[in-house]
């Protein structure tokens, strides 16, 4: 749907293969969309010619072989009426509740994927999965006033609820109808920030690749390179990267390198229990490597509600979307505040535009000051809202 | 090249709807140095052909990685389906769209599929360079990347075509301590843009000067740079920064189906945006007489590509469109309607964007702002519907007194597209281009953007914490469906955020 209309109905078919060749320690990847004999021949001499041309190095490797086995996830033969059904239904519902929401765009989908992974350790896993996608971006308008648009998607292996109580979408539509009107927090601040669990997503991301990924790991920059089983956040959090949760929908059963995926913790009680590394990374660090490379985030739940939370917040801010840069791999990071609103007294009070924040990112999980008993499940992550103290904010 | 499976099957294009058939072949190719080690190695290929046939007021598409008589008959069958599934459901009542007179167009350029080693070979010398002459860095990263995009049209109602875009870019990134110890960060493509590898990079040595630029840059912000003073300030934003505002903040509110959705260009048409001195185009193929970095001659709708004339002397005069839109706003289309790859449908999209040069010597300019900044590049922005946006800034000068004084550490600048330009007192006389960008609405796309030196009022923070540093970064995958409406990456597509607006120029 474009500008609150249908527009485009279509069905792709389409194939992929990377091969990837490891030979006398250099390795070379090639990927193209064609299984006849001539194209696989060729295919895999491209491959062999990267590798050849590659610098030696002994780290890199595959999974050896363990117990393959095939999995069938999610439904993988879509009910097209049904589907369309549920749109029509969505955009009833929006018109008849969110009078002002104006819905730019609405991609629905059924991807039925059929994947096999093999290597020549013997290692072979297939996978035939089938899911459901929503995607929306939408704002809220009154005459020449808008709102920030906002986007959100959700994965489901079903169709049986209709997609407005899906993740969070329904709260998403209500909290941008509350945004045409906005005003800016005037003047600096040090506050309290309470980040919504979309939001929780996003600077969580740059954390975990800066940070426990192998790139701030490989280059030495990373703050947490030496911290292993050390505390380096609140007691509260515990994040696991959990593509096998039932809550994560279709989430990988192998990793890139061909183990069988496995969830795992990344902080436990507050300590950094593992990091997020392939194999090749595992091997020239001497680290184990990650379980999983889905990114599948789960974070586990407070005991407070999040009204009750906010009722305890002399001033701050909530934040629906965060508008800056790519965090500095220390951390850093700058921004706007996007879809968010100010709080007062304890009260959520009206929306906020032109409200710029600053923090660091490995300070912030120091300074949680609570985690919500709510959680947002959108088929990817299951996230909490997470409120930190001590973060600059500051209005125009 | 791709053989012509299409044109002999125009006998099957249904009367009374538009039907277009696209095969096309997206060549990708990466290699990456890390330290002297390679991490990246990679090649990929993605072929195949897709039909779309408009019927009702509504498409039906539908695209198949084989490319056979048979494969190409398929597509256009599901495709017409599909249409007709659709206008049964949510038809608008609607004919095909107006007439245009056939044409064919093509574009030659003899595509070089240079191998791995041409690629490797390359950045280790540039690798061996640096490594020799700057010892002091902390890491240093280099990319060599090529892609390229061969299409072949036909179409029922307009221009068939035969094109090919070809771009590649080495990009090199390094980090240094800063003063206080903490790393710093500055990154730069050196030299490539629209052509194959072997043509643009033929000598290592050739690449040395931009390199050694980058240095010096990295240098004075890692040993002198300071945060700027937060608040609302007059700026010169260089032509990069003035870059991504054409493309980020102004141009995707432009785009007709952003209009459509709400964007705040909607009642803006024909009413003032900017001073008098603000100009913005989205050139297709030639601007100022010359080929424009990313020349596209006929979009994936059959159209005739035409500049399309945005802003003129301040004043919103045009939007981008495809036919459909362009037909509900009653404008030309001007070719915009792009797709990335054979599985993907035409979105509006922009070509090569840019804010038109003023009269303003540079160096006039600077001395005439007493207290400021000198912007001069960026690694990321990212803009709202609204026009509101958020640039990062990775270097830049204060201006004191008319004069260039500290280098400045990263930073950020924000404010809102149509209030910004409305401040604007001063462009130079000359502007640059950049082209390694990839847009990512919704599809992937590679973009041509550039603009003059701007002098303007911006926000701009700082930041209470440590020096600011960047790098080359190993992302996790992304594994969020959340569209990307307004977004682009300079580089990779990805690297896309998941974030529903977002622009990241780091390699």
């Amino acid at each position: 749907m474009d500008g609150g209309e249908f527009s485009l109905f279509r069905t792709l078919f389409d194939k992929q293969l990377a091969m990837t060749a490891i030979q006398g320690g250099r390795k070379g990847i090639v990927a193209q969309n064609r299984y006849d004999e001539a194209t696989l021949r060729e295919s895999a001499k491209a491959c062999l010619e990267a590798a050849a041309s590659a610098q030696p190095d002994e780290n890199w490797d595959f999974a050896p072989l363990s117990q393959n086995e095939d999995f069938v996830l999610g439904e993988v033969t879509p009910d097209t009426d049904k589907l369309f059904f549920r749109c029509q239904e969505l955009m009833a519902s929006v018109k008849e509740r969110f009078p002002t929401i104006i819905m730019e765009q609405m991609i629905v989908a059924h991807k039925e994927v059929l994947k096999a992974k093999a290597n020549s350790y013997g290692v072979l896993f297939s996978t035939h999965q089938g899911s459901y996608q929503v995607q929306l971006m939408f704002s809220a308008h009154e005459g020449e006033k808008a709102s920030s648009f906002f986007g959100g998607g959700v994965i489901a292996d079903n169709l049986d609820k209709p997609f407005l109580e899906l993740g969070s979408i329904e709260k998403d539509l209500a909290d941008v109808e509350r945004q045409i009107d906005t005003t800016s927090v005037g003047g600096k601040f040090e506050g309290t920030m309470v980040v919504t669990p979309g939001c929780v997503g996003e600077l969580f991301y740059s954390l975990l690749a800066d940070f426990a990924g192998e790139g701030g790991l490989l280059s030495g920059t990373s703050p947490w390179k030496d911290k292993l089983g050390e505390k380096v956040a609140d007691e509260r959090i515990t994040l696991s990267l959990a593509p096998l949760d039932e809550r994560i929908v279709c989430g990988d059963r192998t990793t890139s390198d061909g183990f069988r995926a496995e969830n795992f913790d990344i902080i436990k009680d507050g300590k950094l229990s593992a990091f997020f590394l392939s194999l090749y990374a595992a091997n020239k660090l001497k680290l184990p490597r990650g379980k999983n490379d889905s990114f599948n985030v789960v974070i586990a739940p407070g005991d407070k509600s999040i009204d009750e939370i906010i009722s305890t917040i002399d001033r701050g801010i909530v934040i629906g979307r965060f508008s800056g840069g790519q965090p500095s791999s220390n951390g850093d990071f700058s921004g706007v505040a996007k879809n968010g609103f100010l709080i007062e007294n304890g009260k959520i009070g009206p929306a906020l535009s032109e409200t710029m924040i600053a923090g660091n990112l490995a300070d912030m999980l120091n300074h949680l000051r609570a985690i919500s008993r709510e959680q947002v499940a959108d088929g990817m992550s299951v996230l909490p809202y997470m409120v930190f103290d001590g973060i600059t904010i500051s209005g125009k | 090249m791709i053989q012509d499976l299409l044109t002999n099957k125009k006998y099957l294009f249904a009367s009374g709807a538009n039907t277009e058939l696209r095969a096309q072949r997206n060549l990708n190719r990466r290699a990456v140095l890390l330290n002297g080690a390679l991490v990246g190695n990679v090649r990929t290929e993605q072929f195949g052909v897709s039909a779309r046939v408009y019927e009702n007021g509504v498409y039906g598409f539908s695209s198949t990685a084989e490319y056979t008589d048979e494969t190409v008959k398929d597509v256009l069958q599901a495709a017409s389906e599909n249409a007709a599934f659709l206008a049964r459901h949510a038809g608008k009542g609607k004919g095909p769209h107006k007439a245009m007179a056939p044409n064919r167009i093509v574009t030659a350029y003899d595509l070089n599929d240079v191998e791995q080693r041409t690629y490797i070979e390359f950045i280790q010398a540039l690798d061996g360079y640096i490594a020799q002459k700057y010892p002091d860095l902390m890491s240093r990263t280099i990319i060599a990347t090529a892609d390229s995009m061969e299409k072949l049209l036909c179409v029922s109602n307009g221009s068939d075509g035969h094109s090919i875009l070809p771009r590649s870019y080495i990009y090199v990134v390094m980090t240094m301590a800063g003063a206080d110890g903490q790393p710093v960060e500055l990154y730069e493509v050196v030299g490539g843009g629209y052509g194959t590898f072997d043509r643009n990079y033929t000598k290592p040595e050739d690449c040395y000067a931009e390199i050694d630029k980058l240095y010096d840059r990295l240098r004075q912000k890692a040993k002198d740079g300071v945060y700027p003073e937060a608040g609302t300030k007059t700026v010169i934003l260089g032509g990069i920064l003035s870059g991504m505002l054409a493309h980020e903040a102004v141009g995707h509110t432009v785009e007709a189906d952003l209009v459509i959705g709400g964007s705040v260009a909607g009642p803006c048409l024909n009413k003032r945006v900017g001073s008098d001195l603000v100009n913005l185009v989205d050139f297709a193929h030639t601007a100022f007489g010359q080929p424009t970095p990313l020349p596209l001659y006929v979009d994936d709708e059959g159209t005739a590509a035409t500049d399309a004339v945005l802003i003129k002397d301040g004043i919103l005069v045009g939007y981008m469109n495809n036919r459909e839109s362009a037909e509900r706003f009653n404008m030309v289309p001007t070719g915009n309607a792009r797709a990335y790859l054979f599985s993907d449908e035409p979105l509006i999209r922009m070509r090569n964007t840019a804010v038109l040069p003023g009269k303003s010597k540079l160096e006039d300019m600077i001395a005439s702002i007493d207290d400021g900044y000198y912007l001069l590049d960026t690694n990321n922005g990212q803009a709202d519907t609204t026009g509101e946006f958020m640039f990062g800034v990775t270097f830049g000068y204060e201006i004191k007194n008319g004069k260039l004084a500290r280098p400045l550490l990263d930073t950020t600048i924000s404010g809102v597209a149509f209030d910004m330009l409305k401040t604007v007192d001063m462009l130079s006389d000359e502007m640059i281009w950049a082209s390694s960008g990839m847009c990512g609405k919704k599809q992937p796309m590679p973009v041509g953007m550039g603009g003059p030196a701007v002098k303007c009022r911006v926000n701009i923070g700082g930041t209470r914490w440590r020096p600011c540093r960047r790098r080359a970064r190993t992302r996790p995958r992304p594994t969020s469906p959340t569209p990307s409406p307004m977004s682009s990456t300079w580089t990779e597509a990805s690297s896309a955020s998941s974030a529903p607006c977002s622009t990241s120029s780091s390699p």
